[in-house]
């Protein structure tokens, strides 16, 4: 009886397992993703050649052809000096692609290796019309539902090769790796083994929607290899050897881009929208010198992005640990890499591929991962800056369990209210005062211990000071720091606190200061405002506004500033109706107090498009001013090619004499507010509109959504009309469908 | 054996046989005459199109497809054609009042190139519109090629003509555009909607 039990069981979870499977193949539409995998070649010309310089994997993110991609390919630098791209797209699968398109950069973060492309020409130099353009594409998911031991599609070409087409990778999501750019999931890490040039493809969930970007960044070697082959006569010397250059290929990739780094870059891109800083003066963001890392030390936690407490040893069980350490001189071209071992065995899990650096020039960093388990074993972290190696730290995570070690952690900041005794303000952000107050947590610290407590400023040590531990019955310990010329504000900038015990660093943290004092308060930018007028000399003087009329070509904004010193970082940040399109954090350039910073937004394609579009401006990941305008009916139009989710048909119109394909034959999908009886040929009364090919095969441009009735008109000049009103999917229809369609001479 | 015995002719039986017979022939050519006009009536039959706020009414064929969402006025297609569909196209553009018409065609001339494929220019000669209304022609040819990559289709060449009016400060330019091989039967829809052009 029980064994009876046992297998029914099993036949139900057996089923119940099946039917998933099979749900998650009808909604995996391979085929569409293969169409719209596309193959990027950044290419050069010298004399009459295109000479190839980088390549890389991409994927069509809208029908009129933007295409997603990495950076490093596609943005001209040292490494790819190209002048152009060229797109080749794979028509039949199974075999290599075909160069198709020219291509240019719509979008691009350098440091976080994300490039946007619109196609722009065909290969005869035709420039194409945006709106004429009719691809596949897929849909951007949101990355932030991928979780532990998700299994993951990675789809891309492997290759250079003729037999090189498109290929499909699975694998299972294995970690999360953090970093101060995107926080805990900066980048998803993978057990597949990704070929280096699928950079750039797609990775994809089991419904089919595109979740993260294979991203790792070639490291030219000093002679070519097979991660960078020799493919063509570079120098025009007649003869193909080692004098001429190779493409970049790369390793194996282990970490993927999540998709909501792209959303912003994507919303830019299709409204076409540009934002450009007038005010801001050209900031030295150029390296002073060669890029380099110091100071590395361990933290089982972060608190707004600083370390708690350092540490040497971990217990059994630790979920979450974090490198940190400062940088100098680092661009976004700089590549970084992080092995780990265990044991001294390599670690993928751990480790992170070469990437592109995703910070400022310099300051504090950090790369770990927190939500799953780090095995017992001696880690060694060594940190490669363009492949050299740049730094080493080791940890021993469930060593020994000894007598706990004396650890200061949780450095806050504040403004310190002496009849409570607690700290106002920002934390990260406190205003030009005459004094900057920290409050941190002791532990199992001995009466006589010696502890120093520094302050820097702007990188250079300002006061240090050592005590000897002497017990006050607290749990927590207030410092202060003051400007050393009695009644004067502490200096406008970036600030560090870093605590040692026993000449060994136990904590760090930093905050700005910046802004005047209301109260605890910094009030570091003011009347910030989208303004009326069009004319960049009146906007600091015009009148404030909110509300603009639809068909506006450019919007004005403008905000003060006061007490912000020369070099800190600063973030400005747009949205339209709530989505993200526009963020930069550079470091701050115009003088410490003025008035009337001006930003254009503008459309490359004319136009702002009706929308609610919101300014912030942020500085260390808090938000000091915000402005709000809305254009029009205050919410982007509705784009109804913007759809996913449907069915694919295809299909032959036939002669049903012959059997034969009739080419050029037109499919009519009429929309389901019409029937053939009331369809009086306009174009606005059609769903999609089908031409058949030579062969007679045709496929709709957009798909037909589920439960939508159609209704369908093949009228061929010679045949006999077809015309149905019951045409009807559903997610149980085959998917892409295909038919065939018979006309009968008459 | 038979033997046959012809007597006089009948003279009213044979004129019976006669009118019969043009009887027949005269129905025949009435319903011949029918079945053209009822075949004249499907293929040239129209319909008005009028848009008040560009000051344009006119004829168009029946189930040709009418569409106004993109940079023209009005464009019509016969989507029942076999192979490329034959356009009929209106488009306004503002024209200062010292441009001539070849300047605004060579305005048009210039960006073409970059959307039609091996464009070329045969001619610009005058015209002169159904209603006496004098007028520019331009006839050039390009080829049409499927924007969707993913179809095998063999490109067609067009043929095309602009034929260019000034209204004020306003040029309008209706355009025919059909295959290279159809074009001269197809010529009459054209011909027949700009005699029902009112600008």
């Amino acid at each position: 009886m029980l064994y009876r039990w046992i297998m029914l069981l099993a036949l139900a979870v057996g089923l119940t397992l099946d039917a998933r499977a099979q749900q998650a193949d009808e909604l995996f539409d391979l085929a569409r993703i293969q169409r719209a995998t596309v193959f990027v070649m950044q290419t050069r010309t010298v004399g009459n050649n295109a000479i190839i310089t980088c390549v890389g994997s991409g994927t069509l993110v809208s029908r009129d052809g933007l295409i997603l991609t990495n950076a490093h390919n596609t943005v001209p630098n040292p490494d790819c000096p190209g002048d152009q791209l060229v797109i080749a797209l794979t028509i039949r699968p199974g075999e290599p692609p075909i160069t198709t398109y020219y291509a240019e950069v719509a979008q691009a973060n350098e440091g976080l290796d994300l490039a946007i492309l619109r196609i722009t020409q065909d290969l005869s130099g035709r420039i194409i019309e945006p709106d004429t353009l009719s691809l596949p594409f897929v849909d951007v998911a949101d990355s932030g539902q991928i979780d532990l031991d998700d299994t993951i599609a990675v789809i891309g070409y492997p290759g250079l090769g003729d037999e090189d087409a498109i290929t499909v990778i699975s694998g299972t999501v294995t970690g999360f790796v953090s970093e101060p750019s995107g926080g805990d999931r900066s980048w998803i890490k993978t057990d597949a083994t990704i070929p280096g040039t699928m950079s750039g493809g797609g990775v994809y969930n089991l419904e089919g929607q595109l979740v993260a970007v294979p991203t790792t960044v070639p490291i030219i070697p000093s002679a070519a290899d097979v991660t960078c082959p020799i493919i063509q006569d570079t120098n025009n010397d007649g003869l193909i050897n080692r004098a001429d250059s190779c493409v970049p290929l790369g390793a194996f990739i282990n970490a993927l881009r999540p998709a909501r780094f792209i959303r912003p870059l994507l919303r830019g891109a299709s409204l076409g929208l540009q934002v450009e800083k007038i005010s801001q003066r050209a900031a030295t963001t150029a390296a002073s010198g060669s890029p380099e890392f110091s100071n590395l030390f361990f933290s089982p936690s972060i608190t707004n992005g600083m370390p708690t407490t350092a540490a040497a040893n971990l217990p059994t069980g630790t979920t979450s640990l974090y490198l940190f350490f400062d940088y100098r001189n680092m661009t976004p071209n700089t590549i970084y890499e992080l092995r780990v071992t265990i044991n001294d065995r390599p670690s993928r899990t751990f480790s992170l591929a070469p990437v592109r650096w995703s910070g400022g020039r310099d300051g504090l960093w950090y790369i770990g991962s927190s939500g799953q388990v780090w095995p017992n074993g001696i880690y060694e972290f060594t940190l490669f800056l363009d492949g050299i190696a740049s730094g080493t730290a080791r940890i021993n995570i469930g060593a020994q369990p000894g007598e706990p070690p004396p650890s200061f952690s949780n450095i806050s900041f504040g403004i310190l209210d002496e009849r409570s005794g607690s700290l106002f303000g920002l934390n990260n952000v406190l205003p030009a005062g005459a004094v900057a107050n920290a409050r941190f947590i002791h532990r199992n610290m001995v009466d006589g211990t010696p502890w120093t407590a520094c302050w820097y400023y702007q990188n250079a040590p300002l006061a240090c000071e050592e005590n000897v531990w002497s017990p006050d019955g607290s749990d927590t310990r207030a410092l202060s720091i003051t400007n050393e010329e009695p009644g004067l504000p502490l200096e406008p900038g970036p600030y560090r606190l870093a605590l040692f015990i026993n000449n060994r660093l136990s904590t760090l943290s930093e905050f700005t200061i910046a802004g005047a004092q209301e109260g605890a308060f910094p009030l570091v930018f003011d009347n910030t405002r989208f303004v009326s007028t069009t004319r960049p000399a009146e906007v600091p003087t015009a009148s404030a506004a909110s509300t603009f009329s639809s068909g506006r070509m450019e919007l004005y904004s403008t905000f003060d500033w006061e007490l912000l010193e020369p070099g800190t970082l600063w973030t400005m940040r747009w949205l339209v109706d709530g989505t993200r399109f526009f963020e930069e954090t550079v470091p701050w350039s115009n003088s410490r107090t003025g008035q009337g910073f001006i930003t254009r937004l503008s459309s490359a394609s004319g136009s702002l498009p009706d929308g609610r579009y919101t300014m912030e401006i942020i500085v260390n990941n808090v938000v000091l001013a915000e402005a709000e305008a809305a254009i029009g009916v205050g919410q982007l139009p509705i784009d109804p090619f913007a759809v996913t989710e449907g069915v694919q048909l295809n299909g032959w119109v036939i002669d049903a004499d012959t059997g034969e394909g009739l080419a050029g034959v037109s499919v009519i999908f009429i929309s389901d507010e019409f029937f053939v009886s009331s369809f009086v040929w306009n174009n606005d009364q059609v769903h999609v509109i089908a031409t058949s090919d030579s062969n007679g095969y045709f496929q709709l441009d957009r798909l037909l959504e589920f439960d939508t009735r159609y209704s369908v008109l093949i009228n061929a000049r010679g045949y006999l009309p077809i015309a149905s009103d019951v045409v009807r999917v559903n997610a149980e229809t085959d998917n892409p469908l295909e038919i065939i369609i018979p006309l009968t001479r008459g | 054996m038979a033997v046959i015995e012809i007597l006089g002719r009948d003279e009213r039986t044979e004129r019976q046989f006669r009118l019969g017979h043009l009887l027949t022939v005269a129905l025949i050519v009435v319903g011949l005459l029918y079945g053209l006009n009822l075949r004249d009536g499907a293929i040239f039959a129209t319909q008005p199109y009028n848009n008040v706020r560009a000051g344009i009414s006119m004829d168009y064929p029946v189930a040709w497809l009418l569409d106004t969402d993109g940079d023209y006025v009005v464009r019509l297609r016969d989507m029942r054609r076999i192979g490329y569909k034959t356009t009929i196209q209106i488009t306004l553009a503002p024209a200062g009042g010292s441009a001539s018409n070849r300047n605004i065609l060579d305005v048009v001339n210039i960006s073409r190139p970059l959307r039609l494929n091996s464009y070329d220019v045969q001619a610009i000669e005058p015209y002169t519109m159904p209603d006496g209304t004098a007028a520019t022609r331009m006839t050039y040819t390009f080829v049409d090629d499927e924007p969707n990559k993913f179809l095998q289709t063999v490109p067609v060449v067009v043929i095309g003509w602009d034929v260019l009016v000034r209204r004020g400060e306003q040029a309008l330019i209706v355009t025919f555009r059909s295959d290279a091989n159809t074009f001269d039967a197809d010529l009459v829809f054209f011909e027949r909607l700009l005699s029902s052009l009112e600008f």
